[in-house]
């Protein structure tokens, strides 16, 4: 009962607060009421994952028809990214607390939250396609409604990208429930159980059905244009999410549903899927470089990281599995408390361009101080959080192909070249003669508090990550070859 | 014979003979100048029900007469017929009797369809039921269009070529059924495989398609829908459209001819026509009509699947759902137009701000015939892709998809005009009867909610036995 409530509370919140307001409530609250109430479940819920007393956490299925059944089940990784959403919804929320919004925005999030909750935990692969295609609506409108000048083109395109991948998505679970039937005789839908025919076109396609489905939402180079638009045009709340939770349940998918489904494809799949992880490293970098827009580049540097994260699980081994995993969680810190803080400035200031700011240090240290921070984190400066998960992605993928670790490293090293210039030309550097930085004033208390909400965790988890490595390790540890 | 025999011996026919009483309390009431709005309604709703009622208590057991049969198609098929009809019914304006004695007569049609036998009374229903609905086309236009039957307005247009597109299917028919008759002597459903018995059931199935309007046989289709009133081209999507299908699966279902293995590319390639000539459409209930001709794209791929699956009544569950899912989603589309009085994009602009309930609800609505979960539309559609699937029609299969892709940009173009332009509508939004409301709120409530509930599936697999 307790899974369903995690997805489904979220959902019934959010029908709450988008009523609230014939009530004569406050939407606001209602939703902060509920995101902390379902933050406040996840933690309490997964308390046994510390230390590993508890391996999952599972629901009894229910078959309805046609095989479909309604089972939910969590492990460590599920619980983590559970977490990771419920945080970062809460963030997102409070990120947005002093605009004047309608209580459509605030249940959007909810709305969002509980379906991803549902992707995170659903065992059943109808149920898991149902909630991925229920968190486009509620994005659709954050990106469509409260986002900046370009937001109905922005959020045209990420709904038809999306949806175009889901439908390869599907295309893939028809196939593997499909083959499932034919070779049993049963009809399954449980991620759990079904495999892919070891080879053979059917086996190929069913394979590229799913990178193309899954690979849309991380996303991988060639289908990745929705990304900077969506970003770019999102209000910063939502952008916080797009980047911190729903990049997540891509890689998420390849972990769940598509390595099981080839579990002996570990050589075959691994010079496609670590190849395109490699391509994303570079390309996002290096498309990073050029940006002269704070959040698009941010979103750039979203995919190389990504990229990370797929090396990692690409490689099959166990550091690599693991570190990938890791750092799934830890984008969703660095990059939410990234654009967060553009988030701030472009409230102060309607501009986000990196021509647009310069010598914030002396208007704002607080947030210099956070932005540096995180920034380093971001690169992947040992001591904080980024360094852990890409050195165990690439020392991960080394074991099995060297070739590629060291296209990865290249990206580790070109991620400063694109992040300190703009650290500097925003922060440090001379203050441009359009500059607006006399208007930015510094962080306020409740900025401030989000703020080490987010830093404390990336340095802890840089500092010593072996109790989230014990958390995700055993969750991904069927999949090492 | 004393009573309780001979009601027994008509119980088969209860239905059509509910319906046939219907109509003809309707024509006495027109005879005797007794026409009001509620009289007609009521005197409509009670033949429905009493004929619903007939067809539920109807064992499903194979036949009643030389002429027809009851199976759990039947069964099934008579409720999707009865439910498209039931919102025009109930929320048409019947100021004269002529139209409500048409839509009953033509319901009359849809139920001997659904019993017939063999083919010869599937074609005598054919005809009972497309003759009246030529007819409503032309006597029930769309607001604000002149009325009446003369050249130059354009719902007499739409019937004229309505007409004559139902001519020639039924033409085609007849010439199926005179290569059926030399092919085996006989006017049964049963094929013997001959060439000229392939042939004649391929000409029959043309004769479906016309009625469904599938591409290339789809010319007729956006006038029409576009020219009646918006109600009436709600009932012509569902009932009408179902007939089509029903149709077109007893030919398939008994012959097993050769046709069958067109069906999928028919399917897709009507699916591909109507995304892409739904694009570039401004009015919206042409929209709407491209958008139920992509609708009937799914239902003949869905066929041509079910076909090649062995035609067995179980598995036409998905084929059924979606057909029952559709006169919500069709239904409630096409009662917002009317309702609201919206015809053009630049109607719809704000929407979402000056009437959310109205705009959630085409939104709904929208989604729903997108096929974008958790709507019920969504799950209607994955059952027909799934048994796509499942046939090994691939290649049609990845078709469809991508055509569904296409379609979302017209469908998500209704929302962005609703909730995302700026501005908003400077033409007035009616107020509209509340029965229609009614209907509207029903329909998108139920595209929103079925697809949280995959469960209730299992009671329309129940009716398919």
């Amino acid at each position: 009962m307790i899974l369903t409530l995690f997805w489904a509370f979220p959902i019934v919140g959010a029908l709450f607060t988008l009523f609230s307001p014939a009530f004569n409530l406050r939407a606001r609250w209602i939703s902060l009421i509920c995101a902390a109430m379902e933050l406040y479940l996840v933690l309490e819920a997964g308390t046994g994952f510390w230390g590993g007393h508890l391996a999952s956490l599972s629901e009894p299925g229910k078959i309805l028809t046609y095989g479909i059944s309604y089972s939910f089940s969590m492990d460590g990784l599920s619980w983590l990214l559970c977490l990771l959403n419920a945080f970062l919804t809460l963030i997102a929320l409070l990120s947005s607390w002093k605009q004047d919004l309608s209580a459509g925005f605030w249940a959007s999030f909810l709305f969002l939250e509980g379906a991803v909750m549902g992707v995170f935990l659903a065992q059943d692969l109808f149920f898991f396609y149902i909630f991925w295609e229920a968190m486009l609506i509620p994005m659709f409108f954050i990106i469509g409604l409260w986002g900046s000048e370009n937001r109905v083109h922005a959020a045209i395109k990420f709904f038809l990208f999306t949806f175009f991948g889901s439908l390869f998505l599907l295309l893939g679970i028809l196939a593997l429930v499909v083959f499932h039937h034919q070779t049993t005789g049963a009809w399954s839908w449980d991620m759990n159980i079904l495999r892919a025919p070891e080879s053979g076109l059917y086996a190929i396609l069913t394979f590229a059905a799913f990178v193309v489905g899954f690979g849309v939402k991380i996303p991988l180079v060639p289908i990745h244009t929705w990304l900077p638009d969506a970003h770019t045009e999102a209000p910063a709340a939502g952008s916080i999410i797009l980047a911190g939770v729903l990049l997540k349940v891509g890689v998420y998918g390849f972990l769940r549903v598509l390595l099981p489904a080839f579990p002996n494809w570990g050589m075959k799949a691994l010079p496609w899927l670590g190849g395109l992880a490699a391509i994303n490293v570079i390309y996002g970098a290096l498309s990073a470089m050029a940006q002269m827009d704070l959040k698009r580049l941010i979103a750039y540097s979203s995919i190389a990281h990504l990229g990370f994260c797929v090396l990692g699980i690409a490689s099959r081994t166990a550091q690599g599995l693991a570190g990938g995993s890791l750092q799934l969680i830890n984008h969703g810190l660095t990059t939410g408390a990234l654009f967060l803080m553009v988030g701030f400035l472009y409230e102060r200031t309607h501009k986000r361009g990196l021509a647009d700011f310069g010598d914030l240090v002396s208007q704002a240290p607080l947030l210099t101080f956070f932005f540096g921070v995180t920034v380093f984190a971001s690169i992947g400066l040992p001591g904080l959080n980024g360094f852990v998960g890409e050195f165990m992605s690439l020392s991960g993928m080394a074991k099995v192909s060297l070739p590629i670790a060291v296209v990865g490293v290249f990206g580790v090293t070109i991620a400063a070249f694109y992040l300190l210039p703009a650290f500097q030309a925003v922060f440090l550097g001379e203050r441009k003669p359009a500059s607006v930085s006399s208007r930015v004033f510094d962080l306020d208390f409740r900025e401030q508090a989000l703020l080490w909400l987010l830093i404390v965790p990336m340095i802890a988890i840089g500092l010593h990550p072996g109790p989230l490595l014990n958390i995700v390790g055993p969750a991904v540890g069927k999949l090492i070859l | 014979m004393n009573p309780a025999a001979l009601f027994l011996r008509l119980a088969p026919m209860g239905s059509g003979i509910s319906l046939f009483c219907g109509v003809l309390g309707v024509a006495f009431a027109g005879i005797f100048k007794k026409i009001n709005s509620g009289l007609i309604r009521a005197l409509g709703l009670l033949s429905l029900a009493l004929a619903a009622a007939f067809v539920f208590a109807q064992p499903a057991n194979g036949s009643i007469s030389a002429l027809l049969q009851a199976d759990p198609m039947t069964k099934a098929w008579c409720g999707v017929f009865y439910a498209g009809a039931l919102p025009f019914l109930i929320a048409g304006t019947w100021e004269d009797e002529v139209p409500a004695l048409l839509l009953l007569g033509s319901l009359l049609g849809m139920t001997l369809l659904a019993f017939s036998a063999n083919l010869l009374m599937l074609f005598i229903s054919l005809e009972l039921l497309s003759l009246p609905v030529y007819l409503l086309v032309a006597l029930t236009p769309a607001k604000g269009r002149p009325k009446g039957l003369s050249f130059g307005c354009p719902s007499w247009e739409a019937a004229i070529k309505y007409f004559f597109a139902g001519s020639v299917s039924a033409a085609f028919f007849l010439l199926g059924l005179a290569c059926h008759y030399s092919a085996t002597g006989g006017f049964a459903f049963a094929g013997n495989g001959s060439f000229l018995d392939q042939t004649a059931f391929t000409l029959m199935a043309v004769a479906a398609l016309f009625k469904i309007g599938a591409a290339p046989w789809h010319f007729w289709l956006p006038d029409v829908y576009e020219a009646a009133e918006p109600m009436l081209s709600g009932f012509l999507s569902t009932s009408v459209k179902a007939a089509g299908v029903f149709m077109l699966m007893r030919l398939g279902q008994y012959s097993q001819a050769s046709f069958i293995s067109l069906l999928p590319a028919i399917g897709a390639l009507t699916m591909i026509v109507a995304a892409l000539a739904a694009l570039n459409q401004t009015r919206l209930q042409r929209l709407l009509a491209y958008s139920s001709l992509g609708h009937a794209g799914v239902l003949v791929l869905g066929v041509g699947a079910w076909l090649l699956l062995g035609a067995s009544e179980k598995n036409a569950l998905p084929i059924f759902f979606y057909l029952f899912s559709y006169v919500f989603m069709s239904n409630g589309a096409f009662f917002f137009l009317e309702l609201t009085g919206v015809s053009e994009w630049r109607d719809l602009r704000g929407l979402g701000k000056t009437r959310p309930v109205l705009a959630f609800c085409f939104a709904a609505l929208a989604l729903s015939l997108a096929g974008i979960p958790p709507t019920a539309g969504f799950l209607a559609k994955f059952l027909v892709f799934w048994q796509v699937f499942k046939a090994g029609l691939y290649v049609p299969l990845i078709a469809a998809s991508l055509a569904t892709l296409a379609a979302l940009v017209y469908y998500l173009r209704i929302i962005r005009e609703m909730y995302l332009e700026e501005g908003v509508a400077t033409s007035k939004i009616e107020a509209g009867t509340g029965m229609v409301r009614l209907i509207v709120t029903l329909s998108a409530a139920y595209s929103a909610v079925v697809g949280f509930l995959p469960w209730i599936l299992s009671a329309f697999q129940r009716v398919l036995g």
